[in-house]
């Protein structure tokens, strides 16, 4: 028997020393290949403005605010504002929901929350002035968002307005609790900042002419709005107060309650801003509809915050005529069932012939808005009567465009927006400068079959504070707080964007995917198992048939 | 990053596990945590291949080879020869089910009854995968292998290893799984910083191939056999004080888990089977509970610090 004191006394044995990354190249045996792929959030895609949320909540996230202002405003220049405001189509999509059950993500509160973070960054001044002249007439969210994008091409903008300030709706039509005027005025600070001029107590039709500003300008977008009351169309109408001239007279601090009991006929939001403006004023408020809550127009959020507030609500109730009586105002209606649905698929109100009379101090009616078409000429028009317009804002004169409520009828703040937005970029292609705006390609959604819920947190929504009362005017919600706004983002899927969550590092079971502030795959070695597409949370990531990958 | 595992490698692509390999993704995360100053120990299991045929190998640290029945005498072998020499390296034997339940298991009982200083890390995808889907100990109750097939599969319940394991009284015994990285970066600390006496972790591994399952599914079925408790995570020190360390938040139907693999047919198609199947989980589950509970109530009275 050998002895084994030394080294040389052992057998050989094979050993190996180099990596199997220098002969196995293990990708040769994948037929399908994982790409990062950058596809459309549900959330993105119902937002009218199309604005890339995950993108800007992981800047969020990542502590770039202005990166996340840049690239909201880049679609919506108000976050501030529409953070306040906007019903929220983003957060009805989200796949969060869709999947789990659990609720949305907060994005209407996070996009506030980055509107007040970022309020006091500058818009961005041109790098170049065209030299050309535009006109915007009406300064609401239409008007003022066209006046954002014209004066980023580089044009000279001239905003008319027919009131002493400008703002529209925005400073009008919506109740200081919902958006204070202090922020709409700063707003306007920063778009007077960038050089656009305001010029005030000027009015489409009497004051000048369309015929005049196209004399003067190389191009004029009209956005005046739906401001004209459309009558409820019973005996006594003279009686009745006009809804959206109260919301316009108590914007301007006129507060003039006619009593202690009040009734607003109508189911739009200007029905529900109305009946909470008299309430919070003090007021028994009676809200008369025909039709029930199912097929009210309203925000459903506006009519609960009604509803919070302590505003009555009667169903199914027509108001047939008013009638002065010892200072009281008695509103005969009539009881209503519900018929057959009617072209608005909503069910139609029947009369009963059940009639009843109810008493208020004050009856406002809110029952729709209308545009002003008076100040366009004849030739622009169609054979109804109409505003004869393209999708883009187009009229049939090359030199004019329309939008916003004025040829929607009364719509959102943010569909407003993207009106302008939408003729800013009509108006740029006209003059021949398409150039400054990238294509928007459609791009593919990502479904709720495909997220991977299972690594993002399930703690509760958070979203705004209600405030204490402060007055009837105060703002009645809090913005988040910096940490309550991490929190809520950590929350988000980031459907169909990389968010760098590093999910696809970690599960990758043969390490091919190396970190450099994102995934980076090693297509020599990744074998295809699929895992990185299957785990990521957004489904970021897609699996491609090797077919059709082109090999160079 | 979202995770709090490391971002260093120590394993190199190339590897010759299957798509989706549970296996290796087990090693490549282990070994993070590890770091290079470590040596593995293989006896003949998947992992034999999946390192790489010879002259090249993937792991970054050195690799032995060995015996099927070995890896636990030869990890405290190597480990002697490392005191012996003054040096700290963590030695590891990393086995398959085979290496653990079956063919390593006198090594394994002998290296623990002497406590020795090593890290015994069991990948678990219950059966002999790598020779063709063989049934070993480890295999569940109604599980189709090659050797129980459809007609007649598995009849005995999967070997309760972590008893036999607790029943050593060594310091630290844990289960894990990639699908809870996390836990299984934290686990494998806890075992690191136990050292000085013998450390088990007990990691439950799909097997794409041998358990009839596309490869995308791997960590989604490893998450479902936590989620349903049908491999619940727990660490157990000494051998007697457990303490769950995932607890589900919903109690999840074991056919979740099982609906997801091809192997499970068997049990799947009899309802009677299934209902054992299900019972056995459940008392397995309760029975940790109470375990757990036991170890809070002693560590919270006054002697509770003299266990042993």
């Amino acid at each position: 028997m050998s002895t084994l004191n030394h080294v040389d006394d052992y057998p050989e044995i094979p050993v190996s020393l180099a990596s199997t990354r220098t002969i196995l190249k293990t990708g040769a045996w994948r037929s399908v290949r994982p790409v990062l792929a950058e596809r459309s959030a549900p959330c993105s895609a119902a937002c009218p403005a199309g604005v890339g949320i995950p993108a800007y909540l992981q800047d969020i996230k990542e502590g770039r605010p202005k990166e996340a202002f840049a690239a909201l405003t880049s679609r919506n220049p108000f976050p501030r504002i529409t953070g306040r405001v906007c019903p929220h189509f983003c957060e009805q999509a989200c796949n969060l929901e869709e999947k789990t059950g659990r609720d949305s993500v907060s994005i209407r509160s996070i996009e506030r929350w980055l509107g007040d973070e970022t309020a006091h960054l500058p818009h961005p001044v041109p790098s170049r002035e065209t030299g050309k002249q535009v006109a915007v007439v009406g300064s609401g969210p239409a008007g003022l968002a066209a006046a954002f994008y014209l004066r980023r091409s580089g044009h000279e903008v001239t905003v008319f307005d027919r009131r002493d300030l400008p703002g529209g709706m925005l400073r009008y039509g919506i109740p200081d609790y919902r958006l204070p005027t202090v922020i709409v005025d700063e707003e306007l600070a920063r778009l007077e900042a960038m050089g656009i001029e305001f010029r005030n107590g000027v009015a489409l039709g009497s004051d000048l002419t369309l015929d005049d500003l196209e004399a003067t300008y190389a191009a004029v977008f009209v956005a005046t709005g739906a401001g004209r009351e459309r009558t409820v169309g019973i005996e006594g109408e003279s009686l009745l107060e006009p809804g959206l001239a109260f919301l316009e007279a108590t914007g301007r601090g006129e507060v003039a309650l006619p009593g202690d009991r009040c009734a607003v006929i109508g189911g739009g939001n200007t029905a529900m801003d109305v009946a909470r403006v008299l309430r919070r004023l003090g007021a028994e408020v009676t809200v008369l509809y025909r039709r029930t809550v199912t097929e009210m127009p309203a925000i459903r959020e506006e009519y609960e915050h009604a509803v919070a507030d302590g505003v009555t609500f009667k169903w199914l109730t027509l108001p047939r005529a008013v009638k002065k009586q010892d200072g009281k105002l008695i509103v005969t209606v009539e009881d209503m069932w519900l018929g057959e649905p009617d072209e608005s698929g909503r069910r139609r109100p029947m009369p009963t012939g059940v009639s009843r009379e109810l008493r208020f101090h004050g009856v406002f009616s809110a029952t729709g808005e209308t545009a002003d078409l008076t100040p366009f000429p004849d030739r622009l028009m169609s054979s109804d009567g109409w505003l004869s317009l393209a999708e883009n804002g187009a009229t049939t004169d090359p030199l004019v465009y329309a939008g916003g409520d004025l040829a929607t009828g009364p719509a959102t703040v943010i569909e407003a927006i993207v009106a302008g937005r939408r003729a800013a970029r009509a108006i740029d292609h006209q003059l021949g400068l398409d150039r400054l705006w990238p294509e928007d390609n459609p791009i593919e959604v990502v479904g709720s079959a495909e997220v991977n819920p299972t690594y993002v947190p399930r703690h509760d929504r958070t979203a705004d504070h209600v405030a204490e009362w402060a007055g009837p005017f105060a703002e009645e919600s809090v913005t988040m707080t910096d940490a309550e706004v991490l929190y809520e983002i950590e929350r988000c899927l980031s459907c169909g964007h990389c968010n760098a969550c590093g999910t696809c590092f970690v599960f990758c079971p043969d390490g091919v995917i190396t970190w450099e502030d994102g995934p980076v795959i090693d297509y020599e070695f990744c074998k295809g198992c699929g895992i990185c597409v299957a785990e990521c949370p957004g489904h970021a990531m897609i699996l491609v048939n090797e077919r059709e990958v082109s090999h160079v | 990053m979202r995770w709090a595992v490391p971002e260093a490698e120590f394993m190199d692509p190339g590897t010759l596990g299957c798509q989706g390999c549970g296996g290796t993704l087990s090693m490549r995360l282990v070994l993070k945590e590890l770091g290079d100053d470590a040596i593995a120990v293989l006896p003949a299991c998947c992992w034999s291949i999946i390192d790489g045929p010879w002259p090249v190998h993937a792991l970054n640290i050195p690799v032995f080879h060995t015996a099927f029945e070995t890896a636990a005498v030869v990890a405290t072998g190597i480990k002697a020869a490392k005191q012996i020499k003054g040096k700290d390296t963590t030695v590891v034997a990393w086995a398959g089910d085979g290496g653990t339940f079956d063919i390593g298991l006198q090594a394994l009982s002998g290296a623990a009854e002497r406590n020795e200083d090593i890290v015994f890390i069991c990948y678990d995808n219950e059966a002999y995968m790598n020779t063709g889907i063989q049934r070993s100990s480890a295999t569940p109750l109604g599980t189709w292998t090659t050797t129980t097939p459809d007609e007649r599969p598995e009849p005995r319940p999967k070997k309760d290893i972590m008893g036999i394991m607790a029943a050593h009284r060594i310091p630290y015994a844990a289960t894990a799984t990639v699908a809870y990285p996390d836990d299984l970066s934290r686990k494998v600390r806890t075992a690191l910083a136990a050292k000085g006496g013998m450390r088990f972790l007990h990691l439950l591994s799909a097997c794409p191939p041998g358990w009839k399952m596309a490869a995308d599914d791997a960590i989604e079925a490893m998450r479902r056999a936590v989620q349903t408790n049908v491999f619940p995570l727990y660490e157990v020190r000494d051998g007697r004080e457990y303490k769950i360390t995932h607890w589900p938040e919903a109690e999840v139907d074991v056919a979740d888990y099982f609906s997801l693999q091809g192997r499970f047919a068997p049990l799947l198609a009899d309802d009677a089977l299934l209902n054992l199947v299900r019972n056995n989980v459940r008392e397995r589950w309760w029975f940790l509970v109470e375990r757990h509970q036991q170890s809070l109530r002693k560590a919270s009275s006054p002697d509770g610090a003299h266990l042993h």
